[in-house]
């Protein structure tokens, strides 16, 4: 049985209420009609009474719940700070993504003509070759081959060094899933927290039974920082290669 | 002085991607002998074998990070000696100190450059021949 309902009937079985009910029968049995009316009156104002100390008690309850939220710094930060942080660290994902596709686009385009080349060229010297071979090809002609030959190999070797510079490149832009899946993982992080002062807002205005348990902040990323976010460095954070190797040369290395 | 490109190589990284990189990265500069792991807990068993002569390692990763694994390298009396070269997204002024104070040999911040690597190998190849 519900709690508030055995409440109510204890209250409603109280001496007082008993004592009462018991004289306005007697008032009413000896045809005492004003003071049974009194009677009535009073067993009213003893129910109007709990009616007003339950008030009470909803009110303050809600006034605390209201003084915890508005309490909680949590919330606001998340409105003030850390959605527009989100917002630019989310920006900065697109930027890296879209460096990363156009330098493998770039890299590729650039590698593409130098395949196209290197084919075409193969197949001449083949063809002259074939026909070498086959004993089909007069003095000036194999003259003509060396000259070929000797220009097909400086080519070659400077076509497949560049080809080998741009893959390098495709496989240095490959680096931003890492950095760029950091950067999200906080973001959803952010986003579940909202969720859950959210279902805690809901919580609240619905029924008066469910306390807010606000989460507290944890440090779900071991206290690091992760990639820094252009616009967003945290005080204290060195700005690149070089100035880590300013600092750990300050420290003897 | 020669470096010894035979050298057995353990690339700890919690992303297949970044892993896959420097270790392409390696084999492009001559060190095709690595292997992988994808955190410090995982990587400690693996270098107790004794197996491995340099240690590539990033700092944020689940389970063991990379700073808890070089402190137990450095406490490992085996393993004590043994080169580190950290690659991370991790840029405060703090966190390269402790890693200096750690005992690390070298600090990449990501992104990096191929050209970046290099050079912080050849110079922890040099002071260890140094």
């Amino acid at each position: 049985m519900d709690s508030s309902v055995m409440e109510q009937e204890q209250s409603l079985l109280s001496n007082e209420n008993i004592t009462k009910a018991k004289e306005l029968i007697s008032f009413m049995e000896a045809g005492e009609l004003e003071k049974a009316q009194d009677c009535i009156d009073d067993l009213a104002e003893i129910r109007e009474n709990e009616m007003y100390q339950e008030i009470g008690k909803l009110t303050r309850e809600l006034h605390d719940s209201i003084n915890t939220f508005g309490l909680d710094d949590r919330l606001a930060d998340i409105a003030s700070d850390e959605i527009p942080d989100a917002r630019q660290r989310l920006a900065h994902v697109i930027t890296m993504t879209d460096e990363a596709a156009n330098n493998t686009l770039a890299a590729v385009e650039d590698s593409m003509p130098l395949c196209d080349q290197l084919l075409s060229e193969t197949q001449n010297i083949e063809t002259e070759w074939k026909r070498f071979s086959n004993r089909e090809i007069t003095l000036t002609e194999f003259k003509e081959l060396g000259g070929d030959l000797k220009n097909y190999f400086s080519t070659n070797i400077s076509s497949a060094e560049k080809i080998n510079e741009n893959l390098t490149k495709v496989l240095m832009a490959q680096g931003f899933q890492d950095l760029t899946s950091q950067i999200i993982k906080r973001v959803i992080s952010l986003v579940e927290e909202v969720e859950t002062n959210m279902v805690n807002i809901i919580q609240l205005a619905g029924t008066k039974s469910n306390k807010s348990d606000l989460k507290e902040k944890t440090e779900e990323h071991g206290g690091l920082d992760g990639p820094v976010v252009p616009g967003l460095e945290a005080s204290g954070t060195v700005s690149g290669q070089d100035e880590v190797d300013d600092l750990l040369s300050s420290l003897g290395f | 002085m020669a470096i010894d490109t035979k050298m057995k190589i353990l690339i700890v990284d919690d992303f297949s991607t970044m892993r896959r990189i420097i270790k392409n990265l390696l084999r492009d500069l001559g060190f095709t002998n690595t292997d992988e792991a994808d955190d410090g807990i995982t990587a400690l068993p693996m270098l107790q074998t004794g197996k491995f002569d340099f240690l590539v390692t990033d700092w944020n990763m689940p389970g063991m990070q990379g700073i808890d694994l070089l402190k137990h390298v450095r406490a490992d009396e085996k393993l004590a000696s043994m080169p580190v070269l950290m690659v991370t997204a991790e840029q405060k002024r703090e966190q390269i100190v402790e890693a200096a104070q750690a005992g690390v040999n070298g600090y990449i911040v990501k992104p990096f450059t191929a050209q970046t690597l290099k050079e912080k190998l050849d110079k922890i190849f040099e002071r260890i021949d140094g």
